[in-house]
């Protein structure tokens, strides 16, 4: 399956094939993530909106007019998804994947200072306009280059470059007090 | 949060994969957990087409069809070769089928006595007085 084109795996899909689809949430559950985390701002509404997206993907696979475009149609899917999440968070049931019990375990020190800077982290992404925060998601988190984030999100790359030069931008400015820090507390939890 | 290029900010803390490589895993299973419902419907989907339903019917239409036809086929055949031919029942007079009551507007039209729907009714009239 990991030879197969988007396109080919959506027709697979579409007959019930479970490889295929398997193979198309592997490609992309990434970036869906990135996009909901984005919008939601939360890992575990992220995940929810993650796991909905894709559910809602496959019922409407028939609605994806250009099957090679798969990834674009997924994200706007996941988009709108997180979205929805975020309204009705207080009345959110689905399950969270539980955690690796080794990234539960951090000593307590290091773990304090990593949940300090994930929030500093999340709330300067939420001060970025939503399309900034999306593409330097998808560039940095997700690891998509600039011509795949502009044609899947449907921009110009120039465009992306633009964004993503301002939110890093803004990033910096935002989480300058962690500069050198951020890589200790990561060394002695990974250490840990 | 610069990469080695000090331009960088590094998102990898919010990665949920990042020290516990499985979760992308678990999460993809969880996924596939919650559409198996789906994709086995999908799977299904094939056989209620068109020609799916009208293959469905062939299988019990076809032999159905054959065994009636073979019976017609052995009644014709003990009808025609076998004991003497039944004759056809009398047919039934008019009268008959209509019953009593009739029998007045029957002798009419019998006797030929109305040669339009004038002649009929002057005729109904005055039976009738």
């Amino acid at each position: 399956m990991k030879n197969r084109t988007d396109a080919e795996l959506v027709e697979l899909a579409m007959l019930g094939d479970r490889d295929a689809f398997g193979e198309l949430v592997r490609r992309y559950q990434g970036a869906a993530y990135a996009v909901a985390r984005g919008v939601t701002g939360h890992h575990e509404d992220a995940e929810d909106a993650v796991q909905d997206a894709f559910a809602t993907a496959l019922r409407r696979l028939e609605e994806c007019r250009d099957p090679k475009k798969f990834a674009g149609w997924l994200l706007a899917i996941a988009r709108n998804t997180a979205r929805n999440v975020v309204r009705r968070e207080s009345l959110r049931v689905a399950e969270p994947v539980p955690q690796d019990v080794r990234s539960s375990l951090p000593g307590p020190d290091a773990e304090a200072e990593l949940a300090e800077l994930r929030r500093d982290l999340e709330a300067a992404l939420a001060e970025l306009p939503a399309m900034q925060r999306e593409i330097v998601l998808l560039y940095d988190l997700e690891g998509w280059k600039h011509d795949e984030i502009a044609e899947r999100l449907g921009v110009p790359s120039g465009t992306v470059r633009s964004h993503l030069h301002f939110a890093r931008k803004a990033l910096r400015e935002r989480l300058s007090k962690w500069q050198g820090r951020e890589t200790q507390a990561r060394d002695r939890n990974d250490a840990e | 949060m610069k990469d080695r290029r000090g331009r960088r900010p590094d998102l990898s803390l919010l990665d949920p994969g990042r020290g516990d490589p499985a979760y992308w895993e678990r999460l993809r299973a969880a996924v596939l957990s919650a559409v198996a419902f789906e994709l086995a419907a999908r799977r299904e989907r094939p056989r209620l087409s068109v020609a799916g339903i009208l293959s469905g019917w062939s299988k019990k239409l076809i032999p159905a069809a054959l065994a009636a036809s073979v019976a017609a086929l052995a009644t014709w055949s003990q009808g025609r070769g076998g004991g003497e031919a039944v004759p056809p029942p009398p047919p039934l007079a008019l009268e008959e089928v209509l019953g009593p009551g009739a029998e007045g507007e029957l002798s009419w039209a019998a006797q030929g006595a109305a040669a339009n729907a004038v002649a009929f009714m002057s005729f109904v009239e005055s039976e009738g007085r």
